[in-house]
This record gives C-alpha cells, structure tokens and sequence, in this order.
C-alpha cells in the first residue's frame, strides 16, 4: 500500500496537449474516483499511472518512488480493465496466478494466492472454467482476483462496469467497494458514470478537456460545486441552469424573478447563470403565495417520485417532486425553488458567486 | 523532462534513462521484423536489382561471355516477333481463367450458402482439388485430354468424336485454363463464402419486406457487399495466373506452336534451355512490369467498385 | 438466405451440385482407378470406370525406376522445414508490424510488401545466378530459403498481420502489468491466441512448397534429390512420352496422403483458411 502523488502530470501527442498539468496527493487506503466526459482524459491519466502510456512532463510517485520510466511490471500496480482483458486461451486459475509465475513465485505460493483471491471473490468453484465460459459477472470478479493476488501497492480500474447490464452494475459496484473495504488498498477508478463515483468514492476528481475541474468528498461536489461544469456533471437528472441577471428583487430571467441567497459576491445589476437542482423545487400550495408560475411541459411519474419538465417563464426546467403531480400538460402549476441551495455561476460558467 | 526526473530520481532504479520504454519497444520490433526485412532484401530486392542489370548485357552462357549492351535487349524485345503471339496467350491466358475462376467461385459460394442438408460434403468435395498436389492433378487431366483418353472416351459413347484437346490451338487453350480452374477455385470459393456469410441477414430480410426479387438481392446487397473480397480475390487471382508454369509445362510444353506459351514459360525457355541469361532477365523485368501495373490498376480501381469497406 | 427452401428447389440445387462436383471428383477417382489397371485396359473403350482387373506391379515400378522413397523424403522434409520457419518468421514480422510502434515502420512494411508484387519467377534468373555462386545448386537450400526468407512468406506475414491486428489491446497491456515483456508477451498471449492464423500459413505454405515446380527443375538436376512433382515428370520411356499407368500411380501416392490429411482435418483446413483476414 502506498501514497500516489501526481505533480504537474502533463501528457501531448506531437504537438496535441491532452493532460495540461495535473496534480494530485492520494493517501493511502484511498479510493479516488476520476469522473469527467468521454475525452476528458481520464483513462489516459489512469493509463499513465499504470505505466501504459508514457508521461510527458510531471513527476509521478508511487510510494516513495518516481515511477515516471518505469515499466508498468516495476511499478506495483494492478490494473482491472474495461473488457477485463482475460487470457481467453487460459483458466481462470491461470490467468490470477499468470503474474505471480512471472514474478518467480513457487507453485505452492501461486495456488495460495489463487485459493485466497478465489475464496474473497466467490471463485472457488470457477478456478478450472475458461473465461468464455463465465457469466459478465463472473468475468469481471476474475478480472479483479487477477489484481488481488498478488497484493499491490495500487489497484487501477478503468470503467470496470460498463459492459455490465444496469442491475448487475449495482451489485458489482457493492462487491468492489467492501472488497476495498476488507482490503484497504489505495485505488484510483475511472468511469464516466456519476453514480458510481458519488456512491464509491472517498473523493472525487472531475475531470474535464485534461484539466482538474474540482476534487473533494461526493457530498462536498453535490452541495457545493465550484463551477458550472461540475454542477452540471454531478447528480442526475442535472442541474437546471437559467441565465440571467442580479438585482435587488432577486433573479432577474426572462419573465420571472427567482429569489437569491443572502450572501452573494458580487456586484447588483451582474450577468450569471442561477443553478439549481431538480430536487430542490418546492411545490407551493396557495396559488399566488410564493411561488412562481410553471407551466407544465411533461410529466413522468416514476413511483417513488415525479419528474415535471415545465416552463418558468422562457426558461425550460426539470423539477423532481415526492408528490404525485395530478396536473396535466400545458396547465400552470406554482413551484417555489429552495434558497438554500441555490448555486450562482458567473456568466462564463467558471466561479461560483455564492 | 528530463531535468525534473533527474532531480527527483532515487537510487536504485532499475532502468536507465536512455533505454525508455519506447526505445526498448521500438528496438524489439527492429529485431521481430529483421529476419523478414533481411530476407526481403537478399532473396526479392538485391535480385530485382540484379535482373535489371543482367537485362543490359549479352550473355553467353556458353562462351562465358558477359558484355555491357545497354537497351539493345529491350530493342530486341520490341522486335521479337515471338513475343506478341506471347503477350496475346498470356492475357488471354489471364483474362480467361480470371472470369471463369471467379464466376464459378462465386456461383458455388451461393450454392454452398444455401441451409441445405450435407453441405458440409459438398463442400469439402468442392476444395479437395486445392490439395491434390498440382503436378498429380495435371498429370491426370492430361492423361484424360489425350486424343484416346478418357474424355474422349466418355464422348465417344455419346457418339461424340471429340478433338484431339492438347495439339489444337483454341482446344489447348481452353484446357490448361479449366485445368488450372478446377484445381484452385476451391480458394475463391472459401473466401467468397465466408464473405456471403458476413452479409448481416436483416438486409435481407429487409429487402424482402421491400418486395425485391433474389435475383435483384443478389445484385443491389449481395454483390456491393461483398465487393472487396471480389477485388481482392481477382488481384490475388490474377497475379497468380501470371506465375502458371507447371501446367503448360506438363500439359503442352507451350504447344500447338507457341498458343499456349504465357510469359512465364518463355521466360523460362529462354534463360534455362536456350541460356540466354540478358535475354530472360529482360523478360523478367516485362513480367514484373506488367504485374506492377495491374496490381496498381486493381488498387486504383477500388474506389470505384468497392461500395463498402469493412 | 431464405428461411425455407421448397423440396422441389432443394433437390435442384442437389442435382446441380451433383453435376458440378464431376470435374472435381472425377479426376481423382480415374487417377487412382487406372493405376490399378494393367497398361492394356487404361486406355480401353467403353472407359473403365472400375478397373476390370488389377496390376500391382505398376507402383513396385514406380520405386524402381527412380529413388522415389528418396524424392519422397526431399518433398516431406522441405515442405516440413519451409512451413515451421515461416510460421516462426511471419509471425514475428506480422506481429511487430501490427502491434509494436517503431520508427520507419510504414516504410519497412510497404518494402516487404513489395515481395507480393515480385513474384519468385521475376527474379529466378539472379536466384540461380546467386545459388550457383554461393555452391548451392543442386541442393535443397534454394527450395528451402527463398520460401522462408523471400516473396512466398511475405504473404504469411500479411495473414498474420491482419490477425494481430484484431487482438485487443488490453490484453496486451494486462500482460505488461502481469510482468511480461515484449518477447514473452509474443510467445505466452499473441502466438496461442492466433492459433487459427497459424494454422492457414501452415496450409498455404505447406501446399506451395509442395507444390513447387519451377524452382525445383530450374535448381535440382541429380534424381536422388529431385522432388515430388519434378520426379513424376521424369516417369517417361525412351521416346520421352509418358508412362501413363507408372506416372499415375506416382502421382495417386503423392496426392493420396495430403488428401486424406485433409479429409480428417477439413474443417480447420476451410475455416482457418476462410479466417485468414483475407475477408476484406
């Protein structure tokens, strides 16, 4: 188990920069999620700390190491991979104990190993089938005993659940998040699924175009996000943005005035972008009392909840409501937003205002 | 880069600064294609070189002699009156066995792509030619092209007098090219097979939907689907057919008069019974020429006939 | 393509595969049957096309008129050797050329390319020229290194680039996590992987060298180290006209074994052919 620390890790392909200058301390025993967009540069980051791809400019540290021109054998690392990359022409036991007998360990050493991993993962009966055999399920947990056996300092997962059907992806990301648990290894996970990040994470790095967007603690990204990209990434269905201007009377948009936070900083009369989240609209009871008129759009009842796509004025927004809505379309309904959490954004998007 | 590590670098690690992963990779694949690139450059290119250079001389092989004449083999080659009847058996050789080859690949493929009981039999029937060895398979067809063999036998019992198929010209022809068809159409016809079975089965279904006729299938998803393995296989095909030797050695030694000498055997003739050794290596620069070019030809075309890559 | 097939439409296409099949099949059923037959009836009409009697002394002829447990061997072993050096050298060149980054790496790959646009026959002339320098006419090294080393492999190694080529790359790269390098990445996850490759190389390779005619006659001139096809050639009487009946039975056991080879193993015999990449 080790400490990896990112310094200015940049990475460019001729004259194409995709990683412009990333830093990062991850403590031991932490599980660190890299989210972000396709193309943001999260798997190349991923790969470049496993030693699969080569490292521009930066210093990287695993342990107390530079593993910058190491090869990715030296550095200590596991990797679980997207299509998890089993050897299809060996079984299951061979392939979790194919590192080990690269490593030079003993026969009785590397069926140790296996029986140990394979007890963790539930394997113990699979160690003589061949990958094609197995369920997605299945071959995924191999993928992981693969990275287990041989206890390393790192464990990498690059989008370990996206070939995975939705309710085996719940149930797979139960299984890494107590395997971590048990095993306290530092892990660095890269998806582009906002769930799974905010569910496994000890903290989160967004990532967007190669650059650090914010990085904390899920809820801190949730309730606090420091700009417009990551307000709008994390939590689903996302935030609603409305543009418009700060006055005295409150949110000025076109045809409506939303109410502001008290502490706002910066200047009366000021362009922004007034964030909030579709769970943070209240429906008001008395027409006329408080709220603003929504005229209804679209209503998905989704059990537990109802999700209202609706027109504040000019601006098009998602509500999410415990109640169920008996309104229908076009009909004009009253919803009052949360003050408390709402996020203002300066215009551009990039700071937060409140 | 390199400052920031050499700051920052412990003692102890295990590589060093100049053999990076990249150089070491980039080494290894240096040492993976050497034995080919070598092999290439031994056995294919220095002797290109060389028959370029031996087709500007005179050399008699005989007397030992090795003389500098410049194009005078090339003047020669214009001149030779041998070689237009030469060039004219060779593509009509070529051209023969390319759309006979191909049509009966393609028709078995479709009739191999049927889901009939057995097919596999067929099958199996249908490639066995490809490995009888090409000398053996010759040999029986020329046992069962001779004027009393067993064609003209079978003919016969139809009262049929067939025709002496080996020492007429258009009969000696159209022999060795349907000799060398049967023998090796197997190939083609695998590789139209697997090609047919790659056509998704949906488009089908959809064309039937929009009430197309199979011939109408056939031409409008089948054949545009299927139209880079027809490329590739007509190129494969015709380069092969230039390269033909052991039939028309076998079968009719490029006989009745030179009908059936293709450019291969005259090449042949020339350099190895006559030893005229300038003289051949001129006609080896002609082949390669004409092979070049018709590989270049079928490459340009691609972008013509070829409506989907996969 | 369609579902159903109508019964009527089925025995169709049996009755036209049927007809089809004779100039497939038939040739090989004359060429064993009228070696069996005594000189006199081979060519007899009505033709026999189940020998009316039996002379076993052609195929003692065939080995006594020339060295053809000799000339067997010479096939078999070229062949042999041939085909295991160039799985080893076509695989390791398709393999850099599909999977490793190096510099120069399009240039080297279309200069070996260049050996599918000059066939052997181009060059045969300085071939023998070099051979015969070099002291090697009438050996069994020409037949042995140009296949290998030359234009024949460069084919294999175009298959066998066209199969690394579809190999994921992280299998690869969980390799190198696992601790392997280049070479052993080579040997232990792409070589087992590309089974199916390999085996049609081994085919294709196998059928040309056996297969190969003008090399042999251009560089061999001692019987005792001709090969197959050369040797059944040589089956001929003092006129130089052939001996139909010794010649036949030369060439029913020269065809019947990879025949039966074949037989056993077609299935990988046509679908590693069909998987050789050349699908488009």
């Amino acid at each position: 188990m080790a400490d990896v620390t990112l310094s200015d890790i940049r990475k460019s392909y001729g004259a194409v920069k995709t990683i412009h200058g990333v830093d990062l301390d991850i403590k031991n025993g932490e599980f660190v999620v890299l989210v972000g967009p396709s193309g943001c540069g999260k798997s190349t980051l991923l790969r470049m700390i496993a030693g699969l791809e080569t490292i521009t400019g930066g210093t990287l540290n695993i342990g107390d190491r530079v593993v910058n021109d190491l090869d990715p054998k030296d550095r200590d690392i596991a990797m679980v991979f997207q299509s998890y990359a089993l050897y299809p022409h060996m079984t299951v036991a061979t392939n979790m104990g194919f590192s080990l007998e690269h490593r030079g360990a003993s026969k009785a050493e590397i069926t140790e190993r296996v029986n140990w991993a394979a007890g963790i993962l539930g394997l113990g009966n699979l160690l003589d089938r061949y990958p094609r055999q197995l369920s997605g399920g299945q071959r995924q947990r191999v993928a992981m005993g693969r990275a287990i056996v041989r206890n390393p300092q790192v464990f990498l997962f690059d989008e370990p659940l996206s070939n995975l059907d939705a309710k085996l992806r719940v149930v797979m990301r139960g299984e890494i998040k107590a395997l971590h648990q048990k095993l306290k290894t530092t892990t660095i996970y890269v998806t582009h699924d906002q769930v799974e990040a905010m569910t496994m994470a000890d903290r989160i790095v967004v990532l967007n175009g190669g650059r650090v967007e914010q990085i904390g603690a899920p809820l801190d990204l949730y309730d606090r996000p420091a700009n417009q990209f990551v307000a709008g990434f994390i939590g689903s269905p996302s935030m609603n943005f409305i543009e418009g201007k700060i006055t005295e009377a409150g949110f000025q948009t076109s045809g409506v005035v939303l109410p502001l936070p008290k502490s706002i900083n910066t200047a009366m009369g000021q362009a922004a972008v007034y964030g909030i989240r579709p769970e943070h609209f209240r429906l008001s009871d008395h027409p006329g009392h408080a709220g603003v008129p929504a005229e209804i759009v679209l209503i998905e009842p989704m059990g537990p909840e109802t999700q209202v796509t609706m027109k504040l004025g000019g601006n098009q927004v998602t509500g999410v409501f415990r109640e169920r809505i008996n309104s229908a379309p076009g009909e004009v309904m009253h919803v009052s937003p949360e003050v408390g959490s709402i996020h203002l954004f300066s215009e551009d998007g990039d700071t937060r205002l409140n | 880069m390199a400052v920031a590590q050499e700051n920052a670098r412990p003692e102890g690690r295990s590589s060093s600064p100049f053999w990076t992963i990249a150089r070491r990779d980039s080494l290894a694949g240096f040492l993976f294609i050497a034995p080919q690139l070598i092999g290439i450059v031994v056995f294919v290119l220095i002797p290109l070189g060389l028959v370029f250079w031996y087709s500007l001389h005179e050399w008699n092989v005989l007397a030992n002699t090795f003389t500098y004449t410049g194009a005078q083999n090339y003047r020669m080659l214009m001149e030779d009156e041998n070689l237009l009847e030469v060039l004219g058996a060779t593509a009509i050789f070529s051209a023969g066995l390319v759309i006979f080859n191909l049509s009966l690949a393609l028709l078995l493929a479709v009739l191999l792509n049927q889901k009939l009981a057995g097919i596999a039999v067929f099958r199996t029937l249908f490639f066995s030619p490809v490995v009888v060895s090409l000398v053996a398979w010759t040999i029986v067809w020329g046992f069962l092209l001779q004027k009393n063999g067993g064609i003209n036998g079978m003919l016969l019992t139809f009262g049929i007098e067939g025709p002496n198929w080996l020492r007429e010209e258009t009969t000696a022809m159209i022999s060795v090219i349907v000799v060398q068809v049967f023998k090796n159409v197997g190939l083609n016809m695998i590789l139209f097979l697997a090609a047919l079975q790659g056509v998704p089965k949906e488009l089908y279904e959809a064309a039937r939907i929009d009430g197309a006729p199979a011939f109408k299938q056939f031409r409008r998803i089948t054949l545009p689907l299927i139209s880079p393995t027809i490329l590739l296989t007509s190129i494969i095909t015709i380069v092969g057919s230039l390269q033909v030797f052991a039939q028309i050695a076998v079968l009719t030694q490029g006989g009745p008069g030179l009908s059936t000498t293709v450019l291969v055997y005259y090449l042949y003739q020339q350099a190895f019974q006559f030893h005229f050794f300038g003289y051949g290596s001129t006609l080896s620069i002609l082949l390669f020429a004409i092979v070049a070019i018709l590989t270049f030809a079928q490459w340009q075309m691609r972008k013509r006939i070829v409506f989907y890559e996969s | 393509m369609r579902a159903d097939i109508s019964p009527r439409t089925k025995v169709a296409l049996y009755g036209v595969m049927c007809v089809l099949l004779i100039p497939f099949v038939f040739p090989t059923w004359w060429m064993v049957t009228s070696s069996l037959k005594p000189i006199s009836d081979i060519f007899a009409f009505p033709p026999q096309l189940v020998p009316q009697s039996y002379d076993w002394t052609t195929y003692s002829k065939v080995f006594e008129l020339q060295p053809f447990v000799q000339q067997y061997w010479n096939s078999a072993y070229i062949a042999a050797v041939v085909t295991v050096g160039t799985m080893i050298i076509s695989s390791m060149a398709g393999y850099a050329f599909a999977r490793i980054r190096f510099p120069y790496a399009n240039a080297v790959f279309m200069i070996v390319l260049l050996g599918l646009l000059i066939p052997s026959e181009v060059t045969i002339v300085p071939l023998f020229q070099m051979f015969l320098k070099a002291g090697m006419v009438n050996t069994h090294w020409p037949l042995i290194l140009v296949p290998i080393f030359g234009a024949p492999s460069v084919f294999a190694t175009f298959v066998m680039r066209q199969f690394f080529v579809t190999l994921p790359a992280e299998l690869e790269e969980a390799a190198r996590v696992d601790g392997l390098g280049r070479f052993k990445i080579f040997t232990r996850i792409a070589l087992p992987l590309a089974k199916p490759a390999l085996a049609s190389v081994a085919i294709f390779t196998f059928l040309h060298s056996w297969n190969l005619f003008l090399e042999p006659i251009v560089f061999l001139s001692s019987a005792e180290m001709f090969t197959l096809p050369q040797a059944l050639t040589q089956y001929t009487d003092a006129y130089g006209g052939p001996m139909w009946n010794i010649q036949l039975a030369a060439a029913t056991l020269t065809a019947l074994p990879v025949l039966i080879v074949f037989v056993i193993a077609q299935k990988q015999f046509v679908e590693g052919l069909a998987h050789t990449g050349l699908k488009g």
